[in-house]
């Protein structure tokens, strides 16, 4: 963003870009940190685009398997609603949502302020594995 | 207001009694008012069309996970074979030898999108249509359409027999299946061979079965010839109402229903 389109708009729309900014910037973080903590053997060769189905949810490591399933069965939420479900911590969901955006089981799209996340069930990708 | 619940039917090995404890528990339920739809998911080896003598209907259950009919035109209105009770609705899986072969050569995108599938039915069937439980009779064994019927059921019923190999994959089932997945699992021992008339016996091997699986027990079933004489023709709950098997899978409904509603 240019000083002269910042300086066009209204300071509480300039606000609220910093905050959805930084937003971002933390959902970014809490996924770093995650694959750190896992030691990135989890993403190392994942295909992008790969069917979240039942054999691939046996395989998973718990904390993911929880909420993927969580997902499953909601089909679209935000990592609150998520976090609702399993009774972790928001900041937690979103990591983990976030990990399995990366490995190519979820999609996430953002609308307005919330990310919401699915399960893409209608691409026609090719079959994967 | 009351929701209704989901039941899968499962076990390790083939020939345990899944169908005849699914289409029974059914009826058993359908007795006590309730509104039920049974599934047949085993499409390796359907069953559920030829007991019910059923031989067109408008969609298989096939149709409906291949995304090519709503459930709607999958269910078939059996309720007249149980007399005086709730609604009993089937949906049933594609005998063709045809069907079985498309079944079984299904890719990892297409059992991904069949559970999505079977996880809509719970808004169709439970919420929409008010169907107070809906009944999954699947394959043995970890088979792709057995492990999704799992992953959308509210409750696991296991049905094993003593078969030594059967205890053993039981087990197995128990700790790398059901509670990777963390659904509430019962068992229901068939085909036992014990006094049905002796009290203490029964307390004893309930202590043993506890014991061996660490898991609910639902009921035992002893081995009956009148199962076997039937050739699968009887629906006991409707047709032998006194029979100690109709009592015995009566007690089973209740106590699922009490215990999940």
């Amino acid at each position: 963003m240019t000083a002269q389109e910042v300086l066009g708009k209204k300071p509480l729309q300039v606000l609220e870009k910093i905050k959805e900014s930084l937003e971002k910037l933390n959902e970014k973080m809490e996924v770093m940190i995650e694959l750190q903590k896992h030691d990135k053997k989890d993403v190392v060769q994942m295909l992008p685009e790969a069917p979240l189905d039942v054999m691939t949810l046996l395989s998973m490591p718990d904390h993911l398997r929880k909420t993927a399933m969580t997902l499953c069965r909601l089909g679209r939420a935000t990592a609150d609603e998520i976090a609702q479900q399993t009774h972790r911590a928001r900041a937690v969901e979103s990591a983990y949502l976030n990990q399995l955006v990366i490995m190519g089981y979820l999609k996430k799209e953002r609308k307005g302020r919330k990310a919401y996340f699915y399960v893409d069930r209608e691409s026609k990708g090719d079959e994967v594995g | 207001m009351k929701l209704g619940r989901i039941i899968a039917v499962h076990s390790y090995k083939g020939g345990t009694g899944k169908t005849l404890l699914s289409l029974n528990l059914a009826a058993s339920f359908v007795k006590r008012g309730k509104n039920i739809c049974l599934m047949d998911l085993d499409f390796r080896a359907p069953s559920l069309a030829t007991l019910l003598k059923i031989e067109k209907v408008e969609c298989w259950l096939n149709d409906y996970l291949n995304g090519t009919c709503e459930i709607d035109k999958v269910l078939v209105d059996v309720s007249t074979k149980i007399h005086n009770g709730g609604k009993l609705f089937v949906g049933l899986a594609n005998p063709a030898t045809e069907a079985i072969r498309d079944m079984s050569a299904k890719d990892r995108k297409w059992e991904m999108r069949a559970l999505g599938r079977l996880l809509t039915l719970r808004n169709s069937l439970l919420d929409g249509k008010g169907f107070d439980y809906l009944i999954f009779d699947t394959s043995p064994g970890l088979q792709y359409s057995s492990i999704n019927a799992i992953v959308s059921a509210d409750l696991v019923l296991v049905a094993t027999t003593f078969d030594r190999s059967d205890v053993d994959g039981t087990k197995r089932m128990l700790h790398e299946l059901y509670d990777l997945f963390e659904k509430k699992t019962e068992l229901v021992l068939n085909k036992v061979l014990y006094d049905v008339s002796s009290k203490s016996g029964k307390e004893v091997m309930q202590t043993k079965i506890k014991d061996m699986y660490q898991v609910p027990l639902l009921g035992i079933i002893p081995c009956f010839c009148d199962v076997l004489r039937g050739e699968g023709n009887i629906i006991f709950a409707e047709e032998r109402p006194d029979h100690p098997l109709t009592k015995m899978l009566d007690e089973i409904a209740g106590r699922i229903d009490k215990d999940i509603t």
